[in-house]
């Protein structure tokens, strides 16, 4: 039986983030999925972008080799060396991340986590439903995001079909660039779909992204013409100097004009995710640069106007 | 120059109005409320003022009335009151009666704390928790005319007599009981009743007037030859009849100095202001209310006037306003009568006055129990009628508007919500919770009706209660209960199971049980049965101490008027404050300190110890007794433990048992006191003094830290986020026990994360989940924490910062250093 074999699917999600309350109706619960197909240069959750489990070390939290040596001790590998002061250094390509990596269990004050857990659809679904109770009475439900959570197409499909069993409702966001059959199979097991759309010109969305626009913009244009009666929140993050142009606004107004069942909405570029880049030992591509003020407004409100 | 607010992107309304005080842009709501902004303006800021008048005038008519029954003192001295206080006519009030002197001020009730009363006002301008003046000629009147008199004669030395040694240790740190242990902690001797709410819509369909004559056609059927109806029934009744007149001369000498007052007036506006306030206080409080505005006249006169004949915990709340104004209200406005925008003036008079009225704590516990001038006159609204429908009307939304608009913190406005709240109601609460003062305070009808009538009140009274004090329900006219109960440390109580019965506090003395040396235990089962038998021993000397209150107190105290509107009390010829009254429900309680303190740190050593043995006792207590110092690592660990507030069930479970075995000891032992002596979990600011007594503790907490507040998570310890720790509360609570009262929990939100309509219609949807849930409060802190941390470094720009605390709210720079940083750990849930 499907559900029974859903219940033991498994994949690797870095995340379960409960009341969650700007990403789709309601108060929901988010489940986020590794691993990503696009490696955008702004992205806020390089945790996610790679399909495995990664190490992370924040010093913030580290209590110092002064005060504890567990992780030095305790690698099989040697990937983790006294660093500069009393903090640790993490040799990433030593590492080899054993099967129940033993740093991040012996670190005591989660200096040394591991981004990246295998769970089964029965395990994730019995903690979303933990809330049931705040769904029904604000319309909200669970929301599978990532990375791209359809880049594990059989786990996210299985969690969407538990979700469904238990009348739990389910959004998705996706980047858009997966298979069809795989989009189409969820769409049918969803109660709403925010999709990202990056950039309207291929080879503008290539130097963002790593990846052209065509099939994003193909996939989207089926999903509109064969879910007609889904909520499909189209959102572009907007980032300066990449996307905020008065003409990308235009053409993404003018591709959305004429679908009715499908709102906008323009997600202002943000940071918050830097501090991670350092916890994985990254730099963070986008270097100091911030969107000026009201430049979010001005996108929605081209879109908005051109869309008309 | 304007606030930076550089690290926040959203800001709550209050947030804003802030700014634009210190940018010196004017408020927008001042031209629509330019009287009570006036008024305000000239109080706000003011140290508070001992005025002893009250105090003097009841020591004096005390002293002549030794032997006789002690209702009829109660109301002699009233009546010397009401015939010599000062009275005071307001510039710009609408409403006349006060307690004492213009500006922010406080009276003093001997009968509490006369034994310590001279000692206490030297120290009283210079505390740092709630300090407040006195004039030096008001001092000498105190020290050497009010309190000697006291001396030897207060309930406190008499309740401090009467302990037995193994209770009184637990209670009093010294032979005079002057200082608390903080670990059985008594609160029945800093306030003449706990929490309460008069039946004031008696007092405007009736008056005083007609329950004078009530009483005296009682004493007219008195029985010559009865001795009950003569010792006990005839003092009661000549006792109702004196302070009935009391209240209504009171009212008289106003209506005089109205006149007066008119008479010299050169304003002709003024004078007719003056001139109509003269004539309600000759109408009410005698009479029934005609208008509106005598109804509002009539209920502060009875409100100014019951401060003065006790001191009521949190000062007495004022019932169900919008229900009881609202007939008066309807008929002025259909009458023409009256507008929207006079009648929220009035009220706000009314607000101006409970405003600069100070609740003071004499006692150092009291103060730390009550910080940052804390009192709460709660005013309750929505909710159901007495036949179960929804009561909302156009005054509830009024009151919800004024809560937005005016100035101060008063009164404190809690909203009843009830499975069929209306949108509208939800909608303007949330909205007002998002102003972020932490007002409304929530209480659920749909936990509290369906368990009041388990404790016997009918469908009627349960269904019409209102919110009293901090989180409490009272039935005014089928509650009899008025003693405070004992706040136990059951966070002292863990420590006490680790080390063998002692405390780092307290050094050599054996306090608790000597369970054995905790590095010796071996399995969680040791552990545990050495914390719960520190944790029965102290329930069983909080029974015992309140067993010893129950009788103590009705010799001490009485209260003709709270007796006088009370319909038990008049049918049965009884003052409220005796033990039992006839057909009356005893609503008494006890107080979980350090509920995830205790759960926190008893999951922790059951899983880190026992279970996965990451960790021996032998290090843990070598931790705890360095306060973590060089053991950092071992806190961590500790740390890493499931903790209460995260919907974990490991945790949970280790709470739900521990609120298990306290209920059950109220079951059984509850009945020998006569009353419902329930499980509540309501610290006000106690958390903090109570801390400050225990050391180290193995959720990682370091020594002195405040304890965890009411039935909120650890401070930082909930990392699930707001849903998880509803649903822990949810999960930990007995529902199968009838002996369970109030829990507290406190939410704090960033405004980012309720921006917007969206923003509201997930709080509202919240509130509903809440309400589903059946947890009888919930208040919220709307607050960025850098708002917080700027106030605390500059409280002369932050002076009207408004914040949420316990049942109440007050001003964040009021508050002491430690209570504020307590607030600003509390786990604020972000957007996310």
């Amino acid at each position: 039986m499907a559900s029974f074999e859903d219940g033991k699917t498994s994949g690797i999600v870095f995340n379960i983030q409960k009341y969650s309350v700007h990403d789709g109706p309601g108060i929901r619960t988010i489940v986020f999925l590794k691993g990503c197909p696009l490696s955008c240069l702004w992205c806020s959750n390089p945790e996610s972008r790679s399909a495995k489990p990664q190490p992370a070390y924040n010093q913030g939290r580290c209590l110092g080799l002064d005060k504890c040596r567990r992780c030095l001790d305790i690698c099989p590998k040697g990937a983790v060396s006294p660093g500069p002061g009393k903090s640790v250094a993490m040799d990433r390509s030593v590492c080899k991340l054993c099967e129940a990596p033993v740093c991040a269990s012996a670190c005591p004050s989660q200096g040394i986590i591991i981004y990246g857990q295998t769970k089964t659809v029965a395990e994730i679904i019995e903690s979303v439903e933990q809330d049931s109770v705040f769904y029904s009475r604000s319309g909200g439900g669970m929301t599978l995001s990532g990375g791209e959570p359809l880049a594990q197409p059989s786990f996210a499909l299985a969690l969407l079909r538990a979700a469904g069993k238990r009348r739990i409702r389910t959004a998705l966001e996706t980047c858009g660039h997966v298979p069809w059959e795989t989009l189409s199979e969820a769409a049918g097991l969803l109660s709403s779909i925010l999709y990202d759309v990056k950039h309207m010109d291929s080879a503008k969305h290539r130097e963002g992204t790593g990846v052209g626009n065509e099939g994003i913009l193909e996939n989207l244009d089926k999903l509109l013409a064969k879910f007609p009666n889904l909520p499909v929140l189209v959102r572009t993050p907007v980032i300066p100097g990449f996307n905020d142009s008065e003409e990308n606004a235009e053409a993404l107004g003018a591709f959305l004009a004429g679908h009715a069942n499908v709102s906008f909405e323009a997600l202002p570029y943000h940071r918050l995710g830097t501090q991670k880049y350092a916890f994985l030992g990254l730099d963070y591509p986008m270097g100091d640069i911030s969107l000026g003020q009201g430049a979010a407004e001005t996108f929605q409100d081209i879109v908005d106007r051109t869309r008309v | 120059m304007r606030l930076q607010f550089t690290e926040c992107e959203c800001f709550s309304p209050q947030e804003k109005r802030l700014a634009d005080l210190a940018a010196g842009v004017e408020d927008r709501f001042r031209v629509e409320h330019s009287r009570v902004f006036r008024l305000v303006e000239r109080f706000e800021g003011q140290k508070p003022r001992i005025d002893v008048e009250r105090a003097l005038y009841f020591t004096k008519s005390m002293e002549k009335t030794v032997g006789q029954p002690l209702a009829l003192r109660w109301a002699k001295a009233m009546m010397h009151i009401a015939k010599n206080i000062t009275i005071y006519v307001q510039d710009d009030q609408l409403l006349l009666g006060r307690a004492g002197c213009i500006g922010r001020y406080g009276v003093l009730y001997p009968e509490l704390d006369g034994d310590f009363l001279d000692r206490a006002v030297k120290d009283l301008p210079t505390r740092t928790t709630s300090p407040a003046t006195i004039t030096a000629e008001d001092a000498k009147i105190v020290i050497r005319r009010i309190a000697p008199f006291w001396k030897g004669k207060t309930y406190h030395e008499a309740l401090n007599a009467a302990l037995p040694p193994e209770v009184h240790k637990l209670t009093y740190d010294d032979p005079e009981g002057l200082v608390s242990r903080f670990i059985v902690n008594e609160t029945s001797s800093f306030r003449s009743s706990i929490q309460w709410v008069h039946d004031y819509e008696k007092i405007l369909k009736r008056g005083f007037n007609g329950i004078r004559k009530e009483a005296e056609e009682k004493l007219a059927a008195l029985d010559p030859a009865s001795p009950v109806d003569q010792v006990e029934k005839r003092p009661f009744l000549e006792a109702v009849v004196l302070v009935c007149e009391a209240i209504v001369l009171w009212a008289r000498r106003h209506a005089q100095a109205a006149r007066k007052a008119a008479a010299k007036e050169k304003n002709p506006e003024r004078k007719a202001e003056l001139l109509l306030m003269a004539e309600n206080a000759e109408h009410v409080p005698g009479n029934p209310a005609r208008t509106f505005y005598e109804a509002v006249q009539s209920q502060w006169f009875t409100q100014m006037f019951s401060r003065m004949e006790q001191k009521t915990g949190t000062t007495i709340s004022n019932g169900r306003m919008d229900q009881y104004f609202y007939p008066f209200y309807a008929k002025d406005l259909e009458e023409g009568r009256i507008t929207e925008e006079k009648a929220l003036e009035l009220l706000e008079c009314m607000w101006v006055g409970m405003a600069e009225f100070i609740d003071m704590y004499i006692s150092p516990t009291g103060g730390a129990f009550n910080e940052g001038y804390a009192h709460w006159e709660a005013v309750t609204v929505g909710g159901q009628t007495p036949d179960g429908r929804d009561a909302t009307n156009d005054l509830t939304h009024l009151f919800l508007k004024s809560k937005r608009e005016f100035p101060l913190h008063y009164p404190d406005l809690a909203a009843r919500i009830h499975s069929r709240s209306p949108d509208r109601f939800l909608w303007d609460v949330a909205e007002t919770v998002k102003y972020g003062s932490g007002f409304p305070k929530l209480c659920n009808d749909e936990e509290v009706v369906p368990l009041y009538v388990s404790k016997g009140a009918t469908f009627e009274e349960a269904l019409d209660y209102a919110v009293s004090g901090c989180t409490e329900a009272r039935m005014p006219n089928r509650d009899t209960y008025t003693s405070g109960g004992a706040y136990i440390n059951f966070a002292a109580a863990l420590e006490m199971a680790l080390y063998d019965g002692k405390m780092k506090k307290y050094g050599d003395i054996q306090l608790g049980l000597s369970t054995g040396d905790a590095r010796q235990f071996k399995t969680w089962g040791e552990l545990w049965n050495a914390y719960l038998q520190q944790h029965l021993l102290f329930l069983r000397a909080a029974f015992t101490q309140q067993y010893i209150v129950n009788k103590t107190r009705a010799r001490h105290f009485a209260q003709p008027m709270g007796s006088a509107m009370h319909d038990l009390c008049m049918k049965h010829c009884i003052d409220l404050h005796q033990e039992q009254i006839p057909e009356g429900i005893n609503l008494g309680y006890f107080e979980f300190m350090g509920y995830g303190t205790v759960t926190d740190s008893l999951a922790a050593l059951k899983k880190i110890v026992f279970e996965e043995k990451k960790l021996t006792m032998d290090q843990v207590m070598d931790a705890l007794e360095h306060n973590f110092e060089g053991h950092e690592d071992i806190q961590q660990i500790l740390r890493s433990a499931p903790c209460y507030g995260n919907n974990d069930p490991y945790a949970d479970a280790v709470a739900h048992e521990l609120d298990r075995v306290s209920l059950e000891f109220s079951k059984k032992y509850s009945k020998e006191l006569g009353i419902h002596n329930d499980l509540r979990y309501v610290p006000f600011t106690s958390h903090v003094p109570f801390g400050k007594v225990v050391s180290a503790t193995p959720n990682g907490r370091t020594s002195w830290f405040p304890l965890s507040d009411g039935s909120s998570a650890s401070h930082g310890a909930d990392v699930n986020g707001p849903t998880a720790i509803l649903l822990s509360n949810y999960r930990t609570k007995n529902y199968g026990y009838r002996d369970r009262a109030a829990r507290m929990l406190n939410i704090k939100f960033t405004p980012k994360c309720l921006e917007g309509d969206a923003g509201t219609e997930k709080l509202v949807s919240f509130i509903r989940t809440y309400c589903d849930l059946k947890l009888w409060h919930i208040q919220f802190n709307v607050i960025n924490r850098e708002t917080l941390l700027k106030a605390q470094k500059d409280p002369q720009r932050y002076r009207n910062l408004i914040v949420r605390i316990a049942g109440y709210s007050a001003y964040f720079v009021d508050l002491s250093p430690d209570l504020q940083n307590d607030l600003i750990a509390r786990t604020g849930h972000g957007s996310m």
